[in-house]
């Protein structure tokens, strides 16, 4: 019996331990998603929480500065659009008009600074849209899509 | 043709499959002879229908036949005979089918072993195999099918995932694949142990060997897995917490947990419930995590299942589930009554540690990876859990884990004294203290790494402390040389030195993870011609773009010199890949290797009109080499392990 005790107090400590790390790991790490217009629904603004937002860059709205790697544009979901400015190397997917998912803070400015771009590839990818490679043009001159 | 051929075998072999996975139980009352015949039968049956229909598919896929919708939507006519094979395993479909293929084969083996053994035990081994088989068969035939057709028949086919266009897709998921079957072995073992209530050692000695061959093929499909993403994905990392990629560590956890357990069990007779639940969890996570990759549940977040074959996959792990847990309850009386503990300090209690260690592991990893799922499900909120929280909580953990590693492998059974502990492990702890010194005045500050360090030094140096020990003594005895002192060692106690190894190179492994998790540099920028970028050690030198047609794709590739403290160290060529049909490129990152660090170029873009400008991304990674080395090694382990080299052999089996 005073074995099991034992054993019981000991398991105790470890679960103690245990969920201590997991509570603050999950603190530290869960990262809400929302979409502009909740966003912006949230009032006051939640310039303090670490964020993904999801939606698509409004055609036309990305200005790129290849030299300094900033991009600006705006990601909407239909209803609202909220103005994203991130520095660094966005994943090959993500362009004016795809979707992308943000990960940032809110500025105090209203402007949501990202420091990350995610764009997932779907397992079954799906031709191009238009029926159109996407070959680089400054290597390979237009020419007839592969498929039709 | 090829289709109704194939499609008409899966349908017969799933008739032998539920014929196999009946037999026993009808012939509960009747002699067993009579049922192990039809259930030899049974096995044997789906063998040869299963190798047909996965022939009929590899053929249709060479061929290659585009009135079979898969082959259509995963080759192309420009498709290179390798991908068109490994087409095989491209999609859905046709790895639901390999799956059953290497079970089947694995049953196969089984069968064919035992055929003059383990009377009690082969009907309800092979019972519970063509269960198994019965439910992979039911989702090919009846859910997705590898074999539907199409109309009109197209032209040309769309081509396998450019991701997947890449020599690791020849190894990494047969390797996982097999890991994640040959965990049924010991679960069908065990299974039967429990039905026949021979609840003594008997199945863990019979599975030890296949359950450390199902560990090792787990290890290196991960270990090829983290590879692949280094090398190709193009953004510098070999683990990123990605839930797929938890799904395929989370039944390792427990199957290494298993194997450290089960010496328990063989030496002291203790932990039998623990060791039979140990496999159930590894098994059913091997189901939960094809649920998680293949139901599209985290890939789209709003939907729970793309298909039936998630919910179908739920639904049997659910049966898995309660049946094990069911039979273990069932059984409860006759595992009752085992030896108790006798000392905190004894290697029965570092084992125990060493499960809750990997178990605790394996609870994190799976409350953060369902954590989002349960969140939608019940609050109705999205949120996902980074990589911080995997890091922050499984990090001590691993830690404490490595301490083990040397300690568990050398105390003795039962009761440790201090003067054996003394003996043992004073040495290499104050050598390793000594180590982790040094490394602190060199400039390794952080906590955490330098912990890292001092334990895989202590790991290392109780090792070859042990193992120095040993030899001086046979030197004494025998006037054996290092070499053949070694040799005697290895032969004599094989599973120990095999272990040593396994555990040298686990712990390589963890030094390659902390030097590049804690000490990598990154730095990105857009260069014109002739102009560099300084990170760490290195100045990168722009030196132009070209482009190839390539059979399936066109490549542009950039140019960069590299200089090592003003020093050339040669040219890299980080390239991105065009595919016709694919909207975006795919990145192919270079690298250059030195046991110290390397450094890693992802070429991020180009100037679409001028062809002298290019964004180049590039990473200092210290120690990354490691990790493969620490691979290396672990694979030389495991064959010491599980070859028949010295007296063990003669015994056949340990």
């Amino acid at each position: 019996m005073r074995k099991n005790r034992r054993f019981l107090i000991g398991g105790l400590i470890i679960l103690a331990a245990l969920s201590y790390m997991i509570y603050g790991g999950m603190q530290e790490a869960l990262v809400y998603f929302v979409t502009p217009s909740e966003l912006k629904a949230q009032q006051p603004s939640p310039t303090d929480k670490f964020l993904r937002m999801g939606g698509l860059v409004v055609k036309g709205s990305l200005q790129k500065d290849l030299q300094n790697l900033t991009y600006r544009f705006e990601i909407t979901d239909g209803a609202t659009s909220v103005p994203v400015f991130f520095r660094g190397v966005p994943p090959d997917l993500f362009g004016d008009g795809k979707g992308a998912v943000v990960e940032g803070r809110l500025g105090s400015d209203g402007v949501f600074h990202a420091s990350a771009i995610m764009a997932k590839h779907a397992e079954e990818y799906s031709p191009h849209p238009d029926g159109q490679d996407s070959y680089p043009r400054s290597f390979v001159p237009a020419r007839e899509p592969l498929i039709k | 043709m090829i289709a109704t051929l194939g499609y008409s075998a899966l349908l017969l072999a799933f008739l032998f499959a539920l014929l196999g996975a009946a037999t026993p139980l009808l012939a509960a009352r009747t002699p067993m002879r009579a049922a192990s015949g039809t259930v030899w039968l049974a096995i044997w049956g789906q063998f040869v229908l299963v190798t047909l229909a996965a022939c009929a598919l590899i053929y249709a896929l060479v061929a290659p036949d585009f009135s079979i919708r898969y082959v259509a939507f995963n080759t192309t006519r420009a498709t290179p005979l390798y991908y068109r094979i490994t087409g095989l395993w491209g999609a859905l479909e046709g790895s639901l089918l390999l799956w059953e293929w290497i079970l089947i084969v694995f049953s196969g083996l089984v069968a064919w072993i035992y055929r003059h053994r383990h009377r009690e035990f082969m009907p309800w081994v092979l019972m519970v195999f063509s269960i198994v088989s019965a439910f992979f068969l039911g989702v090919l035939a009846f859910a997705s099918s590898p074999f539907e057709t199409i109309s009109p028949v197209p032209p040309d086919g769309r081509g396998l995932n450019p991701l997947l266009e890449d020599a690791n897709m020849m190894t990494h998921p047969p390797l996982l694949y097999t890991g994640f079957v040959g965990l049924t072995v010991p679960y069908a073992f065990a299974m039967a142990a429990l039905i026949v209530g021979r609840l003594d050692e008997a199945w863990i000695i019979t599975t030890r060997r296949w359950t450390i061959a199902a560990w090792f093929f787990l290890t290196a499909g991960n270990l090829v897995g983290a590879w692949w993403s280094y090398h190709v994905l193009g953004w510098g990392g070999y683990w990123a917490w990605d839930p797929v990629e938890n799904a395929a560590f989370m039944p390792w956890l427990p199957t290494t947990a298993f194997l450290h357990s089960i010496q328990v069990q063989e030496r002291r007779r203790m932990l039998k419930v623990w060791n039979l639940s140990l496999i159930m969890i590894a098994f059913s996570l091997t189901l939960f995590g094809t649920f998680l990759t293949r139901s599209g549940i985290l890939s789209s977040i709003h939907a729970f299942s793309s298909g039936p074959v998630g919910s179908l996959f739920l639904g049997f792990l659910a049966l898995v589930l309660l049946g094990s847990f069911g039979l273990l309850a069932y059984r409860s009386d006759l595992l009752k009554g085992q030896p108790e503990l006798d000392s905190v300090l004894s290697r029965e209690s570092a084992f125990l540690l060493n499960n809750i260690v990997l178990v605790s592991a394996l609870f994190t990893i799976f409350l953060g990876t369902v954590f989002p799922l349960l969140s939608e499900a019940v609050a109705g909120v999205q949120v996902s859990v980074g990589a911080p929280y995997f890091n922050s909580a499984t990090t001590p953990l691993f830690l404490f884990m490595v301490f083990l590693m040397a300690v568990g492998p050398i105390i003795a059974w039962r009761k440790a004294s201090w003067d054996n502990l003394k003996r043992n492990f004073l040495r290499p702890a104050a050598a390793s203290l000594a180590a982790g010194l040094v490394l602190f005045i060199l400039g390794v500050r952080e906590f955490l790494p330098l912990l890292g360090f001092t334990l895989v030094a202590f790991v290392i140096l109780t090792i070859v402390y042990d193992t120095a020990l040993a030899l001086r003594a046979r030197r004494r005895i025998a006037g054996e040389g290092i070499i053949s002192g070694l040799v005697t060692l290895a032969r004599r106690n094989q599973r120990r030195y095999a272990g040593f190894v396994v555990h040298l190179g686990v712990v390589l492994i963890v030094m390659g993870i902390a030097g590049s998790m804690s000490y990598s540099i990154e730095r990105e920028a857009t260069l014109g011609l002739n102009e560099t970028l300084t990170i760490g050690a290195y100045r990168i030198r722009f030196e132009g773009l070209k482009g190839s047609q390539q059979p399936t794709h066109f490549r542009v590739e950039g140019s960069f010199r590299l200089f090592r403290h003003g020093v050339e160290a040669g040219v890299l060529s980080p390239a991105l890949k065009f595919f016709p049909t694919q909207e975006a490129p795919v990145g192919r990152a270079v690298h250059r290797s030195t046991l110290a660090e390397d450094v890693y170029l992802i070429l991020s873009g180009f100037s679409e009109v001028n062809r002298n400008q290019a964004t180049l991304k590039a990473l200092v990674r210290p120690l990354v080499v490691w990790i493969w080395i620490g691979g290396f090694v672990i694979v030389l382990g495991t064959l010491l392990s599980i070859l028949p080299l010295g007296k063990n052999a003669a015994r056949g089996g340990d």
